[in-house]
């Protein structure tokens, strides 16, 4: 009997799997069910709106919905020759300008045609102006009196390449890249390259931090560990208050401490360390210490959650081994140390990346991180494409190193408190 | 799934140990896995009758406390289905299913009062006020705990916490108590006495009980009949007496009470009984299930069934040699050496081994019934 | 102090070396959370030490300035409504992660804790291009939305923590023995979770009471916040009531702290 019941489950084992799925899909979309409102609701308050916003970096609709008749005039015409359009096109941007200048829609067009030449917006605006002066006749020569660029096909070709509902202008100014009038991809001038300064100068920061977070956090956590449970409770106690405190106070803390008339200095001057006052607000160092400030708890407390898990025998182990002090602890506890110090690193390097507050607050314009970017080019140029490039940018190193925390540490091992 | 129905109807059809009454319970062809890949119960056939003592014995991880989750509602089978009075209950929520459920770390309501604990099963079934309030210590005084009903769970010795438990999972008069290894964390005297207090409890109030244990004295102290699981499969299913005597494989045998397992070949069978050879050609009759002629056949034979020659009725008689006596008190053990060079263990009454000394040769006689020719 | 009994000499002068670096760390931390009370009761209006007379006056200042109080009641509003729905959604997401049977758990799990660790410009931007597309921005509602964003997370994290000591074999127990799921949740999972959920609600409040970015871009001089204000004012000119918001903004997240560990507390006992 034994025999043939085990031979029939084994003919059906293809099945299994199908037959589990199918026994537990009821409780599946049930536990499914629960998360479900949480999940559409940051989906739609949440990715849905930064994924648009993202969408902002590649989007282009200036040309085509201001100078749709221009664009279609060119669509025959070979950009690359050495020849302007026909009269045709010139007909159609005089057409197209004309409605602008009724919508309001003509500066608009100047500073986003600005962006691939300068001087742009000044021609525009200049046909704009002069709408009313145009003859009856041929009106290439009309527009070549205003500027002569208009006889030339490369400004043509600028316009015809910006008709297209996606642009990769913005995304390459990001990393410093342009694209020519015949569309090829260059550096741009040496002077004009900021941008791949500011990534670099971002993850600068964010690396010092992270490092100095280390190097104070590490011991701190380890003398932590060690410490009798009424003084841990304590120290514990020193590590998360800071943590609960507002990221602004804090900040406003280190403004009223780092000014040149600030507490630090008044110190040094009483203590006759210094005789004249030190400049620490606006500077790197002021920045870098108010955000290893702000970002130790979150160091400190993975590497110390690792450390109290370390049994007190391993070092007793290794030293009765013949181990010296300094050897049992770099080759026995400090690796085991190591799954702490990658999550609580990671996190810090990655909440480093975003930090806008501190920045602005205490930083120099030299300490600007791409948050700061990010922020000005919407609130002072309306710069949507370029701000949205930035976030891009910004986004994919979060999210690469947020796939690495995710990999090596797991969401499920994030404690808070 | 139509060759599927049909072998159903044909198990179905199989005449059924108690025709008298419906079964409580009946499990057919149940399969359970958790991963897709194993089978943590690979055919269960199982009918629990009414009013039975049911126990469930098998080693760790050998998917009883699997099975017990399928029948309370809380695991879906992967394969076939449960039959509660006669009603397939796939689609039945545990809360509908009227099942008591004993678990293995009582799972009280730690933020409730011992009275609050018993008395849920009554909320949900709109007894309240004052019947509710004596039927709970009606349920309490029925365990022992009369008097304790105001303190919380964490304020009661295990044992008491298991009276609790239990008096909850009873205090609704289920049709069906299930019990997960209810006294694996009591001591040993503790969980003598509680073996005891289960069992008047259940016959007390007839109710039908499924009780898991990996502990055999357990099984066959409580038991009207026990079913031993290994493997994902019930390896035979019996009452204790049948399942100590007559066990039908080698693992159960193994598995209940001490057993001397030795190799031998089958040579025939003559009036029920079977004939097998040794290692060393000694002749023995056995009794077994099945005497298929196969080539890893044993013998089993428990070592308090071998008694010394004394010349009577036994149909195998058998030279030893002694190789060493460890003396227990009551009994004495013996380790032999016999068919060449087998080791096997003897247990006698110590007065009887008395006179049995180490290094000497020995003559040792056991029946045909204790001589059990198992396969695999 | 502190070190094993077969330590030698030169580890004892290590060891006591690592113990003061250590006390001054944790000094670096918590010192700069001192200077702005003493700042916001001193009399003078110019930061300076040592405080010379002492003063509630830039408290009064700041109870008596509409713009202040508004920007506080503004503060408490948002923060509670973004808590009822961050607590609400969490909870219920927590508990459906929590059962074993959940799909695609990682990939949840990653999308549930991003709002943790994405840059707040980016999501603050997003918001206020795609709020503003349905008329939410300048409006409490927007902001109270996106910060309930922020917040899911930390309810999400508390809550499953809560859960991962919770034995599921009470809820079995609870079916078996005739209530059905909602019944089980509300008599014997919620009871024994709700410190777990007491605490996400005190983070998720803490997480909009104190947000900025968000509220900058979101809010219109009505539904200004609390710390919107208080920034604007630094980089404006930094004034002794901007110490006593932030010393007020301190007292509210020390309160939050210490009453999540009374929680705490309360449920170890
Ligand atoms: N929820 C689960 N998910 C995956 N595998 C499981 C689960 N529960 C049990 N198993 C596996 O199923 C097998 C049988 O487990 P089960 O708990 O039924 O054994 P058991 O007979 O009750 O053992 P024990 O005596 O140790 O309680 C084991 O191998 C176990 O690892
Ligand atoms: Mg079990």
């Amino acid at each position: 009997m034994t025999q043939t019941l085990s031979l029939t489950s084994s003919a059906s084992a293809p099945n299994l799997r199908a037959a589990l799925r199918r026994a537990e899909r009821p409780g599946r979309l049930g536990a499914l069910a629960l998360a479900l409102p949480a999940l559409l609701f940051l989906i739609v308050t949440f990715a849905a709106p930064i994924g648009l916003f993202l969408t902002t970096a590649v989007r282009n609709p200036e040309v085509r919905d201001t100078l749709p008749q221009t664009a279609a005039a060119l669509a025959g015409w070979d950009g690359d020759g050495p020849a302007a359009p026909g009269e045709a096109a010139f007909a159609a941007l005089l057409a197209d300008l004309t409605r602008a200048k009724e919508d309001n829609t003509a500066a608009a067009l100047g500073k986003r045609l600005n962006y691939e030449s300068a001087g742009m917006r000044s021609r525009i605006m200049s046909v704009v102006r002069h709408l009313g002066n145009f003859k009856d006749g041929a009106l290439a020569p009309q527009f070549a009196a205003l500027d002569p660029v208009w006889a030339s096909p490369d400004l043509w070709a600028i316009i015809k390449r910006n008709a297209a509902p996606v642009t990769p202008y913005y995304l390459l100014t990001a990393v410093d890249l342009q694209q020519d009038a015949s569309g090829a991809i260059t550096r741009v001038a040496e002077d004009q390259a900021v941008f791949l300064g500011i990534l670099g100068r971002t993850l600068w920061i964010a690396g010092l931090v992270t490092g100095a977070t280390l190097l104070l956090g590490f011991p701190t956590a380890y003398v932590i560990s060690l410490a009798p449970a009424r003084i841990a409770g304590f120290m514990l106690l020193m590590v998360l208050l800071p943590l609960w405190t507002s990221l602004l106070v804090r900040t406003t803390a280190w403004v009223v401490l780092l000014q040149t008339d600030g507490v630090i200095n008044q110190v040094l001057l009483a203590l006759g360390l210094t005789t004249e006052k030190l400049q620490l607000m606006l500077t790197r160092f002021g920045t870098v210490t108010a955000m290893t400030h702000i970002q130790l708890p979150f160091t400190i407390l993975p590497i110390f959650s690792v450390m109290k898990s370390i049994p007190e025998g391993q070092m007793r182990a290794a030293r009765s081994l013949g181990a010296p002090p300094f050897f049992a602890f770099w080759r026995v506890y400090a690796p085991q140390t190591l799954p702490g110090v990658t999550a609580g690193c990671l996190m810090t390097f990655i909440l480093s990346l975003g930090y806008y507050i501190t920045p602005a607050l205490v930083g120099g314009p030299r300490d600007q991180m791409l948050s700061n970017f990010i922020a000005t080019y919407i609130n002072r140029d309306l710069n949507w494409g370029m701000a949205a490039a930035l976030a891009g940018l910004l986004l994919v190193m979060t999210l690469s190193i947020y796939l690495l925390f995710l990999r090596l540490v797991g969401a499920e091992r994030i404690k808070l408190g | 799934m139509n060759t599927m129905t049909l072998e159903r109807r044909r198990l179905g059809d199989e005449p059924s140990p108690t025709p008298a009454a419906s079964p409580m319970v009946v499990f057919e062809r149940v399969q359970k896995t958790y991963d897709g890949r194993t089978l943590v119960v690979e055919d269960l056939n199982l009918a629990v009758r009414r009013g039975e003592f049911l126990t469930m014995l098998g080693p760790s991880g050998s998917g009883k406390t699997t099975t017990l989750m399928m029948l309370g509602g809380f695991e879906q089978p992967t394969n076939g289905r449960i039959l509660l009075e006669g009603q397939a209950v796939e689609r039945l929520p545990p809360e509908r299913r009227d099942i008591g459920f004993v678990f293995q770390n009582y799972a009280l309501f730690p933020h409730m009062t011992v009275a609050d604990n018993v008395g849920f099963p009554l909320r949900y079934r709109g007894i309240r006020g004052a019947e509710a309030a004596r039927r709970v210590a009606e349920a309490l005084a029925m365990v022992r705990l009369d008097g304790l009903g105001e303190r919380r769970p964490a304020q009661l010795s295990g044992g008491q916490q298991q009276r609790v438990a239990l008096a909850r999972a009873m205090v609704f008069k289920p049709k069906l108590i299930l019990m997960d290894e209810p006294l694996g964390a009591l001591d040993k005297q503790l969980r003598e006495h509680m073996q005891i207090e289960i069992r008047r409890i259940q016959q007390q109030l007839g109710i039908t009980m499924v009780y898991v244990t990996h502990d055999q004295s357990e099984a066959l102290t409580m038991s009207d009949r026990i079913a031993v699981f290994n493997d994902g499969r019930i390896q035979q299913l019996s009452d204790p007496v049948t399942l100590y005597d007559r066990p039908e494989n080698r693992f159960v045998a193994g598995f209940i009470g001490d057993n001397n397992t030795l190799p031998c070949e089958f040579l025939g069978s003559e009036n029920g009984l079977a004939f097998v050879r040794m290692k060393d050609g000694t002749r023995l009759a056995a009794s077994g299930p099945a005497h298929p002629a196969r080539s890893d056949l044993t013998v089993s034979l428990r070592p308090e069934r071998l008694g010394l020659d004394d010349a009577g009725s036994a149909e195998n008689r058998i030279k030893a040699r002694v190789l060493d006596k460890t003396f227990l008190g009551d009994r004495v053990r013996l380790t032999l050496e016999a068919f060449g060079t087998e080791r096997l263990v003897a247990s006698l009454p110590a007065a009887e081994g008395a006179a049995v000394l180490p290094g000497r040769d020995v003559g040792m006689a056991f029946s045909a019934a204790d001589c059990r020719l198992l396969a695999r | 102090m502190w070190l094993p009994a077969y330590a030698t000499r030169s580890e004892r002068l290590c060891r006591l070396a690592v113990v003061l670096f250590a006390f001054a760390v944790l000094a670096f931390l918590i010192g700069p959370l001192f200077v702005v009370f003493p700042l916001s009761v001193s009399k003078d209006p110019f930061f300076t030490f040592p405080i010379r007379e002492y003063s509630w006056r830039w408290y009064a200042d700041f109870f008596q300035n509409a713009r202040w109080m508004h920007s506080l009641v503004n503060s408490l509003v948002a923060a509670a409504a973004s808590t009822l729905i961050a607590t609400f959604l969490g909870t219920l997401a927590a508990l459906g992660i929590s059962r074993p049977g959940f799909p695609a758990r990682k990939a949840v799990m990653a999308l549930m804790i991003s709002p943790m660790i994405m840059p707040v410009v980016i999501v603050a931007v997003g918001a206020y291009m795609f709020f503003g597309s349905l008329g939410l921005t300048n409006t409490r509602t927007g902001l109270v939305l996106a910060h309930a964003a922020l917040a899911i997370p930390f309810v999400v994290v508390t809550v499953l923590s809560a859960l991962s000591t919770y034995d599921s074999n009470l809820s079995r127990a609870g079916a078996s023995l005739g209530a059905g799921p909602v019944s089980v949740f509300f008599a014997v999972t919620l009871p024994l979770i709700l410190p777990g959920i007491v605490s996400g609600a005190l983070l998720a409040f803490a997480v909009s009471f104190d947000e900025v970015i968000v509220a900058l871009f979101l809010t219109g001089a009505d539904q200004r916040t609390l710390p919107v204000q208080m920034f604007s004012g630094i980089r404006d000119q930094i004034n002794p009531t901007i110490m006593a918001a932030a010393s007020l903004l301190t007292t509210v997240s020390i309160a939050l702290f210490v009453l999540l560990n009374l929680i705490r507390r309360v449920k170890r006992a």
